[in-house]
């Protein structure tokens, strides 16, 4: 018997934690025009800070010697089982403290990674970041505080407090799709608004952008900042539905999954790149359910699917650029000025 | 003294290879203006027909696999080009959505591969998701030093001199530099531009492959990542030519190999670092030269750079 | 008349080409100043240097602040923006993604709904966008453009092309105007409208002008003065009777 509302339950979480990540991409790169091809980074940035600042002061706070039990070792992994869920302040504590560090730490790496590739061309910002996120990944894999190739495990759940496992599930798709809310109004607001105009002025034309005393430079790594940030908060949200992270969970197709959602979406449209995130992660979720029933098979879905990821994105810039849902004017109160105006002048 | 001799002996070999991968990515970026990302998989699939080639066909001839890998590679260069580059650019889609593009090519490919691996592994139970180092017939060996070493030399001595042959003393080279130069007007002057193009992708493509060849005969475990793990240090010596200078970027395949090589070497040897930190003193050149110098207007860049001396700065 | 621009012994050199070889010039309050030459002469050239986007190998480019006139080679062309000189291209540079409601839009300066934080909160700029939106509708119908102001840029013409990227320009209010080739690429009839536009705003507004254009006799028709550049040199300037009828413009035309 297949579980539906599990099915239900998990697309819609990892729909909300890939929206978010979506919606700030395609500020970056749908309305800005910065192509981030390291969004893989900030999002794990954000999901090792939930996971290093979660499991870390768990411990410390019981009160236990991390120099003698780290939370990689076996023996903090299995205090990690036993304290996590006993405090529900602490686990909510924990859960508001990572999400607002990880805003800043991944917004602020953002910010600072910005300042070499700003000025120079799409492929240069676009390698540069794809680059810094494969040296993080070595870098963690050799990093013992976050436990190396192995990653961290048994990171307390904000929720670990709550006995029933349906419930618990529910209560963390109900956060998710909170943060996911406010992802939505936070951008929704930033494109619509003078800023967001002068951002896809940028995107259409630097040159003339410059020319009208906007400096491009500085714009750019503001945007870099808050997509970043975003995409820290998701990987937060990510280390916990998971409560494990290593370092081969962030590889370079996970930023190209995110590219594949708002391509597929329309670029520069918020409302697709929720559809964007719900169609690929549909596929997604589909085939890791139907995977076990398929037993062993000499073409890996695993594999497949990555495939289907890169061919969306060809396929879909080749026969519709502008993706299922194009991009819509911005929508400012000079609208309703001119649509005065234009209604008194013939009528 | 044994470290510094094997240090130099892999700074010269690592050189061989960014050359021959770097310059022909500078040659096709430079001539058809399009940002190949999936240039990684150029490398890792010439490395693959060799391997296919000598553990499902088992044959260990060199020169074979690289005709085999040229002619394998430089199709799959042409077909991007046709079957996306060219239609996307007829569109009048910026650079940077073709860009793009070639980055869902690269997934594609990519595990378009670990599929066949894994279907070569069904039918022959070889591993090969990790291939060790293949002997071939065909290259001297036993004395002095490795094949890999003798097949790098031959294929970047070949690489360069044909390309300068090719660019510097034919007629079709002369037509690529004007495609490059100004596509408008060289169609103009009745250069067939389509051609051309499809010609620099095959030439690009097939002398990366073949360059992935030689890497079958170096590397004690190839894996379908092999292109990948490079791609860093190739881009980084062709960013050092600008996208433009092709000898700039053989400069920059022997300054990026001795930054690695002898960089990490000492880094080694006197704080302990671990050797597969050695792309992070590429990035760190990486960085250093877009700040120093600014690849300005190459990549769909700004073809200005911002003051930092100002009145009245801002 | 004082100098709103003046242009003292500049030179520009690219390798071996010498782009601009000592150029000066002077463009008055409220003038209405063409720049004229052949094909490769250095107008374009001068225009990159006079908005930052060149910094000249030789001499100064200087801009009146009130009463004193104060350099401004050497700034980014977003702070020569700042200082009050405004440019149009000779293939304009449009958002093309945009309205032209929303081009316009983008060019005045001290927006507050640019900043991160206000850009959040809606009623902190609004009232300011409404006031914004009224002046581009004020000038869009001077323009007879109004009912373009939903459309984007690539359903418009090319002449209301040109002509969107001279108003963008106006609704900031600029000491001077660089108009690179206004009419470019019009029919005769609109390239005359633009001019006598250009010409309205500079009469009643008293706003600056110095304009590149190809076609001599539209351009003579409107402008106070003339300056002529040849191979990177000033060859001739003064009131179009007189420079249309300097042998050496002619020679220099006819030899081009």
């Amino acid at each position: 018997m297949i579980d539906v509302v599990g099915f239900v339950i998990s697309w819609l979480t990892i729909f909300g934690i890939y929206s978010i990540l979506s919606l700030s991409l395609n500020l970056e790169s749908g309305t800005a025009g910065v192509t981030n091809f390291g969004k893989v980074v900030f999002y794990g940035a954000g999901a090792y800070i939930a996971a290093t600042l979660t499991t870390y002061l768990t411990l410390i706070l019981n009160g236990v010697d991390v120099t003698e039990t780290p939370p990689y070792d076996v023996r903090g992994i299995v205090l990690l089982g036993e304290l996590g869920s006993r405090n529900p302040l602490m686990s909510l504590g924990l859960l508001v403290l990572s999400l607002v560090v990880a805003f800043v730490i991944a917004g602020a790496l953002g910010y600072l990674l910005s300042y070499p590739i700003i000025r120079v061309g799409p492929a240069f910002v676009g390698f540069t970041l794809l680059s810094f996120g494969e040296l993080m990944r070595v870098f963690l894999q050799h990093y013992e505080p976050v436990g190396g190739n192995k990653g961290l495990m048994a990171i307390p759940t904000p929720f670990g407090w709550v006995a029933e496992s349906r419930v618990r599930e529910v209560a963390y798709l109900g956060l998710v799709m909170g943060v996911l809310a406010t992802t939505y109004v936070v951008i929704h607001r930033l494109v619509n608004s003078p800023l967001g105009r002068t951002l896809r002025a940028v995107r259409d034309d630097e040159v003339a952008a410059l020319c009208l005393g906007k400096h491009v430079p500085k714009i750019k790594a503001k945007v870099l900042f808050v997509g970043s940030g975003f995409a820290g908060v998701a990987g937060v949200l990510l280390a916990y539905y998971l409560t494990s992270v290593n370092p081969n969970m962030f590889v370079p197709a996970v930023t190209f999954n995110v590219w594949a959602m708002i391509i597929l979406g329309g670029c520069g449209n918020l409302k697709g790149s929720l559809v964007g995130a719900a169609v690929v992660t549909f596929v997604d979720r589909v085939l890791t359910f139907v995977t076990p029933y398929l037993g062993v098979t000499v073409i890996s879905p695993d594999y497949l699917r990555w495939v289907i990821v890169g061919l969306l994105i060809v396929v879909v810039l080749i026969v519709n650029p502008r993706g299922l849902l194009p991009e819509e004017p911005i929508k400012t109160p000079a609208l309703e000025v001119v649509s005065e105006e234009l209604g008194g002048g013939s009528g | 003294m044994v470290l510094e001799y094997q240090v130099m002996i892999n700074t010269v070999q690592y050189a061989f290879f960014y050359l021959v991968f770097s310059i022909p990515l500078t040659l096709s970026y430079r001539t058809t203006k399009v940002i190949n990302f999936a240039h990684a998989n150029l490398i890792t699939y010439g490395a693959y027909t060799a391997i296919f080639l000598h553990g499902v066909a088992g044959l260990n001839i060199m020169s074979l696999a690289t005709v085999v890998a040229f002619l394998v590679t430089g199709s799959i260069a042409v077909l991007n080009n046709v079957l996306v580059f060219t239609p996307l650019q007829r569109k009048g889609s910026p650079p940077s959505i073709v860009m793009i593009a070639s980055m869902g090519l690269w997934i594609v490919y990519k595990y378009l591969l670990y599929i066949a691996t894994d279907i070569a592994n069904y039918y022959t139970s070889r591993n090969f998701m990790s291939y060790g180092r293949i002997t071939y017939l065909d290259i001297p060996r036993g004395v002095g030093p490795s094949q890999a070493l003798v097949a790098g030399l031959a294929i970047a001595l070949i690489t360069v001199v044909s390309l300068y042959v090719l660019l510097e003393r034919t007629k079709i080279g002369r037509a690529m530099r004007a495609v490059a130069d100004n596509p408008l007007l060289a169609e103009i002057s009745g250069i067939p531009r389509t051609l051309v193009v499809n010609l620099t992708w095959f030439v690009c493509g097939g002398i990366v492959g073949a360059g992935g060849v030689v890497w079958t005969s170096f590397s004690g475990a190839t894996t379908p990542e092999v292109g990948d793990s490079m791609i860093l240090q190739v881009f980084t010596v062709s960013f050092v030519g600008g996208l433009i200078s092709l000898l700039r970027t053989g400069v920059g395949a022997v300054l990026i190999a001795a930054v690695e090589n002898v960089g990490i070497a000492l880094l080694n040897t006197y704080f302990g670092v671990p050797v597969s930190f050695k792309p992070f003193l590429t990035f760190t050149t990486l960085l250093a030269i877009l700040i120093a110098f600014p690849p300005l207007g190459a990549g769909g860049g700004l073809p200005y750079r911002f003051l930092r001396r100002g009145r009245g700065s801002d | 008349m004082r100098a709103v621009l003046e242009v003292r012994d500049v030179a520009k050199y690219f390798g071996g080409v010498k782009a601009l070889d000592g150029v000066s010039l002077e463009v008055p309050e409220t003038g209405l100043v063409g720049l004229i030459g052949p094909n490769g002469s250095g107008k374009t050239t001068l225009f990159n240097v006079v908005t930052g986007f060149y910094v000249p190998d030789k001499g100064e480019v200087l801009l009146r602040e009130s009463d004193d006139l104060v350099r401004i080679d050497g700034l980014n062309p977003n702070e020569v923006f700042k200082k009050g000189v405004v440019r149009t291209f000779q293939i304009p540079r449009l958002f093309n993604s945009l309205t032209v409601l929303e081009n316009l839009l983008v060019t005045p300066l001290g927006q507050r709904g640019e900043s991160l934080v206000r850009a959040l909160l809606r009623g902190s700029w609004s009232g300011q966008e409404r006031e914004l939106a009224r002046k581009a509708v004020e000038l869009l119908k001077m323009f007879d453009m109004l009912h373009y102001a939903n459309s984007k840029v690539s359903e418009l013409s090319v002449a209301h092309i040109k002509m969107l990227e001279t108003i963008r320009g106006l609704m900031t209010p600029a000491k001077l105007y660089l108009l690179d080739e206004p009419a470019a690429g019009v029919d005769y009839s609109t390239a005359r409208k633009l001019f006598t536009y250009v010409r309205k705003l500079r009469d009643e507004r008293g706003l600056t002008f110095l304009v590149i254009e190809h076609r001599l006799e539209i351009l003579m028709e409107y402008v106070d003065y003339v300056y002529v550049l040849h191979n990177g040199k000033l060859l001739s300037e003064g009131k179009p009777q007189e420079v249309v009828s300097d042998p050496k413009v002619v020679e220099a035309y006819i030899g081009a």
